[in-house]
């Protein structure tokens, strides 16, 4: 086999990079499977998205390596957003009516809501990822998600928080709920009203922050003089990171914090933060104590590592890499089980199948989401200075909830870290 | 940008101007009908946005020299009206942009009134700073979601026929055509030449006699509902209304951009400049990269700045002489 390449396929090959940039030419060949996606390349939502985009191309290369679905190569062809969701509508038009792509995948709560109505006027299928309740709205029957949250997502994010604060003794009784004016960390928080209700505690403080604070100190010292047993934070990375280092500074120390806290996740912020992470409790979507029962994990994020290192974003990928290459994984099983990309059968697949995947086995439920949710809620133990090897350990996420995933009992009162 | 004479006046008068544009309204409708791909009316929906926005914006910043950097306030609070109205009674759309229109031209009255006594640089940072008061008092409005956003589930059709983006694209287009009508109006009336007057020198033309008080507040009430109306179709566009993407800063930015690419002292420069500009970005976002998008937005502008301060109006202007 030869590996030169000529001068003018080399030349046509840089301009068609230059000219479609969001399609990888590499799988291009006779009669692709395209699958189209709207990621948030720029924008407040880039880290992420990012990270989504080096996952999906890990995928792709690897099934076209083995040959492509149905001896056709996929190709991904995806559009920036720039984190604006007025500018979802017409990506998604253009990827179905004029790149006709096979595939439509979705990325981010606020970026699949306006891209439903453009999908579901073409009785198309659509798979969501990182979208939270979306389907709530709509009722689309050909809608499917991959994030773990199950049928009830604004539930989810907060039920294994409060499952695991029940165990302490003496349980609790009184809660402070706090929360940035932001979709996620409201959406979060009200969740966590409804465990209060359900586990009768009470609410001592309960209040938002404007999403530009910087600030944490006087939220935390307003939090501490309300005496409340357990602290549940709806929280965006830089608030995350000011919420615990603020407490750590004052010394707070209820029986438990932490809650729906973006940022805990990704390796930049685990790595920062370090020891200061100690005892806080949050949610996770993959974390190395799962990997004897996930043992694909593991090497595909041996792969996403050094890659990521090169493009700057989320070097761990514990976060989204393994549900977005099973996303992945699960249409390409779709469209080899169907035998093709017709809507109606890859709909029909995709509801009556549990997929075999390397973050485990997926199924969907009448809503499209996961028939029974997987967040984990996880609690940061051992860690020392900072560093992100440190959390690369099993044991530096002790998983909470839920019990079948269980590795070990919430340690109170927060105490732990730097004070 | 200050101290231009408006290009030579073209010919046709304003009655005549109308006609031309109801029946180019009319030609591009009956064009739209034969277009079967919605993304035409989805690239085309956001250029005439645009034209309507830069049209607006032009109208206080361009005739009478007022630099309004709260262009996505008034867009927002279109949007968020139309919204509120359309969850409390469920209205059809043209009352929709009726009402966010009527509330953008009285908070125009309003913020005119309280500020337009402030002059250059004093006026700007006003205008800024009412977005930002009014980003912090929607993102706690709960009816209209507040800061998770609301969903706003449009028909699949429209009431036209076809789809509900393609009605959507021709109230766009009206709305557009009427902004543009009404600035030519404008620019040629005694409000113009009064407007331009301020513009030159205030003082000079308080002193001739130009009720300069009065022509800012009017034209500040008629900017501030054009861009009410801009923004009112928007929750149906996009289906989800969410205060980062209401107030986003390319609105602001591009619809400040786009006169000055095209030119401040005529009514056809902010077209100009909204059709270029919109196009061009259109065009970067699903070919080069959308990171570029801004970049060439600011480029294009400190191009325009200081290679042709006039815009492209003022360019062949200069060609002509």
């Amino acid at each position: 086999m030869s590996l030169a390449i000529s001068r003018r396929a080399a030349l046509a090959a840089s301009a068609g990079t230059m000219l479609f940039p969001g399609t990888d030419l590499r799988a291009q060949g006779a009669n692709p499977i395209t699958i189209g996606c709207g990621l948030s390349l720029t924008g407040a939502l880039a880290s992420t998205a990012k990270s989504v985009l080096l996952s999906a191309q890990i995928f792709v290369e690897d099934i076209n390596a083995k040959g492509g679905v149905l001896g056709r190569p996929v190709q991904l062809i995806h559009y920036d957003d720039q984190s604006n969701p007025a500018n979802a509508p017409r990506i998604y038009t253009k990827l179905i009516d004029v790149d006709k792509v096979d595939l439509v995948v979705t990325s981010g709560t606020n970026l699949t809501t306006p891209a439903m109505p453009v999908v579901m006027e073409r009785n198309r299928l659509l798979m969501a990822t990182l979208a939270l309740a979306v389907n709530d709205k709509f009722k689309y029957p050909r809608f499917f998600q991959t994030m773990p949250y199950g049928p009830h997502g604004a539930e989810a994010i907060s039920a294994g928080f409060f499952n695991a604060a029940m165990g302490i003794d003496p349980k609790p009784k009184t809660v402070a709920l706090v929360g940035a004016d932001a979709e996620f960390s409201k959406t979060a928080v009200s969740g966590a009203r409804d465990q209060v209700k359900k586990h009768g505690l009470k609410i001592v403080y309960d209040r938002t922050y404007p999403p530009p604070t910087v600030d944490f100190g006087p939220i935390i010292r307003g939090i501490a003089a309300s005496s409340p047993d357990i602290v549940y934070i709806g929280s965006y990375p830089i608030d995350t990171a000011g919420m615990i280092r603020s407490a750590r500074e004052l010394g707070f120390k209820p029986q438990m914090f932490g809650g729906g806290m973006v940022g805990t996740q990704v390796g930049g912020i685990k790595a920062d933060l370090g020891e200061a992470l100690n005892d806080v409790v949050s949610y996770e979507l993959y974390v190395p104590a799962m990997a004897d029962k996930l043992p694909l994990v593991e090497p595909m994020l041996k792969r996403y590592q050094p890659r990521a290192a090169e493009a700057g974003v989320d070097q761990l990928g514990f976060y989204v890499p393994p549900q977005i290459y099973a996303t992945f994984e699960i249409l390409a099983q779709a469209v080899q089980g169907t035998g093709g990309t017709d809507q109606d059968k890859l709909t029909n697949f995709i509801r009556a199948t549990t997929f075999k995947t390397l973050y485990g086995d997926m199924a969907f439920g009448p809503d499209g989401e996961w028939r029974e949710p997987r967040m984990l809620h996880v609690q940061y133990r051992g860690l020392k200075g900072q560093g992100l090897e440190q959390f690369k350990r099993p044991d530096a996420h002790v998983i909470l909830d839920p019990p079948v995933w269980k590795t070990g009992d919430l340690r109170a009162p927060f105490a732990g870290g730097k004070s | 940008m200050t101290g231009d004479a408006p290009l030579s006046r073209p010919p046709m008068g304003t009655l005549a101007f109308w006609c031309w544009a109801a029946a180019f309204t009319g030609v591009v409708y009956l064009a739209g009908r034969w277009v079967t791909n919605d993304y035409v009316f989805f690239a085309g929906y956001i250029v005439l946005q645009y034209v309507l926005l830069a049209t607006a914006w032009n109208i206080l910043g361009g005739y009478a020299g007022y630099v309004n950097f709260g262009t996505a306030a008034f867009f927002a609070i279109g949007a968020y009206i139309s919204t509120a109205l359309n969850k409390w009674l469920g209205l059809p759309l043209p009352v929709l942009i009726l009402a966010g229109a009527a509330v953008c031209g009285l908070i125009g009255l309003l913020m005119g009134g309280l500020t337009l006594k402030l002059q250059g640089v004093f006026f700007s940072i006003a205008t800024l700073a009412l977005a930002i008061v009014t980003q912090a008092l929607i993102t706690n409005w709960e009816y209209v979601g507040g800061a998770a956003g609301a969903y706003v589930i449009r028909p699949s059709r429209g009431p036209l026929g076809g789809s509900y983006v393609e009605y959507l694209f021709y109230t766009m287009l009206l709305l557009a055509t009427l902004a543009v009508c009404i600035a030519r109006t404008v620019e040629r009336s005694a409000a113009g030449y009064g407007l331009a007057a301020i513009r030159d020198d205030e003082a000079a033309a308080e002193a001739a006699g130009v009720p300069t008080m009065k022509l800012k507040v009017a034209t500040t009430v008629l900017s501030g509902a054009l861009m009410g109306a801009a923004g009112a179709p928007l929750p149906f566009f996009v289906t989800y209304l969410d205060p980062p993407s209401a107030f986003n800063l390319a609105v602001a930015v591009n619809t400040i951009a786009m006169p000055l690419v095209g030119g401040t002292a005529t009514w056809i420069g902010p077209v100009i400049g909204a059709v270029l500009l919109s196009i061009v970005q259109e065009a970067a976002m699903v070919t080069i990269s959308s990171a570029v998008n801004l970049l060439l937005v600011g480029l294009i502008m400190i191009g325009f700045i200081t290679l042709a301060p006039n815009g492209i109006m003022g360019l062949l202007r200069g060609r002509r002489r």
